[in-house]
């Protein structure tokens, strides 16, 4: 039973792992100075 | 603290410092494709895994594909460990490993870690160390370099957000470097008395008339791999301290140097990708002042040894008739000279193989392996790993540099804006947010304290060290923790994938904002990264992060435990 359980675990800290890079990519587009400046 | 003793050190220093060009310049052509000598069997993995090598990926999609590989062969191996007792190459007739242990050990190894709260020669079979350890050892360390030399990409080049392939990158990484000097080491160490076989293991009848069983294994392939990836999880229950797996002083060389070999070679690869090799050998430069002092610090501490052994009559100066000194938890055949030197490497690196048990040393001696931990393990530190975290230092050098004088801070002609720190901090962050967090649960919660077998201090410094190794990716054991429960198993294997993908992912954002970049061409307001003055701050701001964060912790731990020890108290 606990098999399951941990099978679950991984794939859900995965799955948040590539949430995690979506929300990291929306920092870098949100970043209000983040253009090129001179 | 002997003449003998300084002269291994300095041996081993220099060589470091002999090696790190030759190999950096062959991991240069490794990365940037011009190595073709096994260029057939890079081809066929490409046409069987449909890989295009010429596809340059989005970030985004490195690090989705690092993810991706991390996550299924973590649980390929969790089912291969719980099916263990009906798959073949398992002559000892070991049954499968417990649930808890096996979702430990998959976090583990996937993540370069390899703590193990198990015993090797009675828990996992021939073909788990073989198929599913000895793999992960291989493709953990080829992720950490492709990783590393993404974000070197991403600073060397203007390409909106591209920053390689990173199935190419790992094929490339294991083929080309990590499986040819494994070859190498292997038969080195089996000449010296390493075991490999498949043979049953062997009972034999002790000079004293007992009976004891002797274990048998493949253990010099994996333990070659084990120190050149910096993964550190031993065939045998002692790791390094059995003479199955370090035979011989020159075993224990071999073992010790190559821990630090690539992550030393690929600081100088670094140089060579963003064309500045002044600044590879800066960062080069801080990692080795760093690591000569925790050698220096902890060869004093442990020469010294304990005050209240001699008050009690136990000999622990080196002397004619005690020629290793203070050789408390330590090998006779390697001394303090040798186990000091091992531990601090292992520790700088996100090694954690041992020749010694640091649960014995001297509080200031266990100190120093716990502090080049939680300096996040740069000083050289694991593969790949070690060299993407010094490059986050390097960056929040220069970004407070720039505060300093009031200009933009810029980094290897990439300017450092408000969405570059976003991910520095995140990175520099999560790695105490987790190690403290899951400390305080532990010595509140009764199932934390259940696992504790020492009081006070000491029994502090076990469970901070155990959540500082894990999430650092190190995998040495203070000991005096007994880890194998259902609350220090799961915590400790969320602690390992945490400290891996938490931190890798806003590095690897981070080199694909750089790349987004122009490079801008130096002018006098650039704060140069190639002078001494450089890596003095660069060393600065690695002790001050690093003793703000986790200095109360260590206050409470090993430091009071120093104290006390002074005042007659032992825990």
């Amino acid at each position: 039973m606990l098999d399951i359980v941990y099978v679950v675990v991984t794939l859900v800290f995965f799955g948040l792992m590539v949430l995690y890079v979506r929300a990291c990519e929306q920092l870098g587009r949100g970043s209000i100075d983040g253009e090129e400046r001179p | 603290m002997t003449a003998n003793g300084w002269f291994q050190i300095l041996f081993y220093s220099c060589l470091l410092l002999a090696l790190t060009k030759p190999l950096g310049v062959y991991m240069v052509r490794v990365y940037d494709g011009s190595l073709r000598w096994l260029a057939p069997v890079e081809r066929v993995i490409y046409r069987i895994c449909g890989i295009d090598p010429a596809e340059d990926q989005h970030w985004t999609r490195y690090a989705a594909g690092l993810l991706l590989f991390s996550a299924v062969s973590m649980l390929v191996t969790y089912v291969a460990l719980r099916l263990q007792a009906r798959l073949p190459l398992n002559p000892a007739g070991l049954p499968a490993v417990p649930d808890r242990q096996a979702f430990e050990t998959a976090a583990s190894f996937t993540t370069n870690t390899n703590w193990q709260s198990y015993s090797g020669e009675v828990t996992m079979s021939y073909l788990s160390q073989m198929m599913q350890l000895a793999f992960h050892n291989f493709t953990s360390a080829a992720s950490g370099m492709a990783a590393a030399v993404a974000l070197a990409r991403g600073i060397a080049r203007r390409s909106g957000g591209r920053i390689g392939h990173f199935w190419v990158d790992l094929v490339r990484g294991t083929l080309y470097v990590l499986l040819p000097l494994s070859f190498v080491l292997a038969l080195a160490l089996v000449q010296q008395g390493v075991i490999q076989n498949f043979a049953n293991y062997v009972t034999v009848t002790t000079v004293e008339g007992a009976k004891q069983v002797l274990a048998m294994g493949p253990a010099a392939s994996q333990i070659a791999i084990k120190q050149l990836g910096t993964n550190g999880g031993g065939f045998f229950n002692v790791n390094s301290a059995h003479p199955f797996e370090n035979a011989t002083p020159i075993s224990n060389f071999l073992e010790m140097f190559s821990l630090l070999l690539i992550p030393a070679g690929l600081v100088y690869t670094f140089g060579r990708i963003v064309n500045n090799r002044k600044h590879g050998w800066a960062l080069w430069a801080a990692m080795f002042v760093l690591f000569f002092g925790g050698v220096a610090t902890s060869y004093w501490a442990e020469a010294r040894g304990n005050p209240i052994h001699a008050a009690r009559g136990v000999d622990i100066v080196a002397s004619a008739t005690n020629p290793g000194g203070n050789m408390e938890g330590k090998e006779v055949r390697f001394g303090i000279a040798n186990s000091v030197l091992w531990a601090t490497a292992t520790t700088d690196a996100s090694n954690g193989s041992v020749n010694a048990m640091h649960d014995s040393f001297t509080p200031i001696g266990g100190l120093v392996p716990l502090v080049n931990i939680q300096l996040g393990e740069e000083i050289f530190g694991g593969v790949g790993s070690g060299l993407y975290g010094m490059i986050m230092m390097a960056i929040l050098t220069v970004f407070i540099a720039g505060l300093m004088v009031g200009r933009t801070p810029e980094y290897l002609g990439k300017k450092i804006q408000s969405r570059e720190m976003r991910m520095v901090m995140l990175y520099v962050l999560i790695f105490p947010a987790t190690i403290l967090t899951f400390t305080a649960a532990s010595v509140v919660l009764p199932a934390g304290l259940k696992g504790l077998n020492n009081a006070g201090p000491h029994g502090l410094s076990e469970i901070l060290y155990a959540f500082t190794s894990v999430t650092g990716n190190n995998g040495s054991a203070f000991a005096g923790l007994t880890g194998t429960t259902y609350y220090y198993n799961t915590l400790l294997g969320l602690g390992t994938l945490f400290g891996r993908f938490a931190m890798m992912v806003p590095m690897i954002a981070l080199g694909g904002f750089l790349s987004e970049r122009r490079t801008s061409p130096e002018s006098a307001g650039t704060f140069p990264v190639t002078t001494p003055l450089f890596v003095v701050l660069l060393i600065g701001v690695i002790l001050i992060v690093g003793a703000l964060t986790f200095f109360p912790a260590l206050s409470l731990g090993p430091i009071v435990e120093h104290l006390l020890m002074h005042a007659g108290r032992l825990f």
